[in-house]
């Protein structure tokens, strides 16, 4: 009988130890639009998360297509939005790179682009 | 550590299990004696000198765990947000930062402040003012951790639905799970004692527990249904995501705690009504006692899952 509960439990414990990675996708949307073309650089990019954060930890950074950060520094955190102001970087590929705790302690990070221009 | 394919902070969700049962242990043992113990005491015309001080015990001990372990979690979970050691995030400032300017450290505060009224309260136990702000104080101090976690961070109308549903979760998970210390102490006490007060007693103590436990059974489906249907969101969140997984173990535990919780109430609490000497009624105490302490077993093994779960990413934020 202990043998078999011990024999039962195999299986439990390799479910427990095994696994792949997960993705996790916290970024709701932002503005301007992951991936989109806008006509002229943005005074600022905000972006949407599925859960409130704590701006103490929460940073992001945005870079032109000379590599050039942009963004002014410290974003401004409201519940679950975030934003930070940009100087003018001119036309092409600006990079978003964020990184977030949420409330309930979470840190997560991840970065998308937009096309400025033509 | 990897649990269900995500990569988890191991002495992190240990110190998360500890803070969570010594929290529970702490409002569940003070639930018992205001709802329990004191009730079946007067209706038992007994002294309470006994059951109070091992009640006030347990809470004592509780409350010690609850603070040493909270302590050890802030300091992990500072090191966690701030991407330091916890040397580091000690000297740096982090943790200042953590308590000052995060809602975790807020909550931190605010249920340190209230273990303070607790231990005051413990420690001048004798005044019945004294009993209900140490059960109110027990109590906010449980129902407080819903601020720290998942439910502290939904946006909106359903974040107070949230919040409003785990604070009641955990309540009623400490009035169960903490009840059952106290519960196992009062039956092992009266070892010796075999007269018709101490069986009254007795019977009538077990009958307001399996109440008190209806009631909590009732709140944590409520409860728990809520939360599931905010955070999992789907049965594909259910069964494609380790944070599916761990809830689907957690709901299996409390299955197999509910049927003994079932069998106490309905076989086994009618057989402590027969005469105090019957060998049917020492039977039936026995096997009582012995299902009380696999409940507590059953009762860990939940908040080990409940350390782990609170680390994971609800799967309505990944499907």
């Amino acid at each position: 009988m202990r043998h078999t509960s011990r024999i039962a439990l195999v299986p439990l414990l390799l479910w427990l130890v095994a696994g792949q990675a997960q993705a996790h996708a916290m970024l709701d949307h932002a503005e301007p639009r992951v991936g989109n073309k806008v006509a002229s650089p943005p005074r600022e990019v905000t972006l949407w998360f599925t859960q409130k954060l704590e701006s103490a930890f929460s940073t992001v950074t945005v870079t032109n297509a000379a590599g050039e950060r942009v963004d002014s520094g410290k974003p401004r955190v409201s519940g679950n939005r975030m934003s930070v102001s940009l100087r003018p970087g001119g036309s092409g590929t600006y990079h978003v790179t964020w990184r977030v705790l949420s409330v309930d302690t979470h840190t997560t990070d991840g970065s998308f682009t937009f096309q400025v221009g033509q | 550590m990897n649990c269900f394919g995500a990569e988890i902070d191991g002495p992190m969700a240990v110190i998360r299990a500890i803070h969570f049962a010594a929290t529970a242990m702490t409002a569940g043992a003070l639930i018992f004696r205001a709802a329990v113990a004191e009730p079946a005491l007067r209706a038992a015309k007994q002294p309470a000198t006994a059951i109070d001080v091992q009640i006030r015990r347990v809470a004592w001990i509780g409350l010690a765990v609850t603070l040493v372990s909270g302590a050890l979690w802030l300091m992990l979970q500072s090191a966690s947000m701030s991407g330091e050691t916890c040397r580091e995030a000690l000297t740096s400032g982090a943790i200042i930062t953590v308590l000052n300017e995060t809602q975790f450290g807020l909550v931190s505060e605010i249920r340190l402040a209230l273990s303070v009224v607790l231990a005051i309260c413990l420690a001048h136990d004798r005044a019945a003012w004294s009993r209900w702000l140490s059960l109110g104080a027990g109590l906010c101090l449980v129902a407080g951790l819903a601020w720290s976690g998942h439910a502290g961070s939904t946006t909106g109308d359903l974040g107070t639905l949230h919040l409003t549903a785990d604070a009641l979760h955990l309540c009623a998970a400490a009035a169960w799970v903490g009840g059952l210390v106290p519960l196992a102490l009062l039956l092992a006490s009266g070892r010796s004692d075999r007269g018709a007060a101490r069986a009254q007693l007795e019977h009538d103590a077990v009958r307001r527990f399996s109440l008190l436990g209806i009631a909590s059974v009732a709140t944590l489906i409520a409860s728990g249904g809520i939360n599931a249907w905010i955070l999992v969101g789907s049965f594909r969140g259910l069964i494609m995501t380790g944070y599916g997984w761990l809830l689907l173990s957690k709901l299996c535990v409390f299955v197999v705690m509910v049927a003994f919780a079932t069998v106490n109430r309905f076989h086994l609490t009618p057989q402590l009504a027969l005469a105090p000497q019957s060998a049917a009624r020492g039977t039936s105490f026995e096997q009582l006692k012995r299902n009380t302490i696999i409940e507590i077993v059953l009762g860990v093994a939940i908040y080990g899952i409940v350390g782990v779960l609170g680390m994971q990413h609800p799967p309505v934020h990944l499907m």
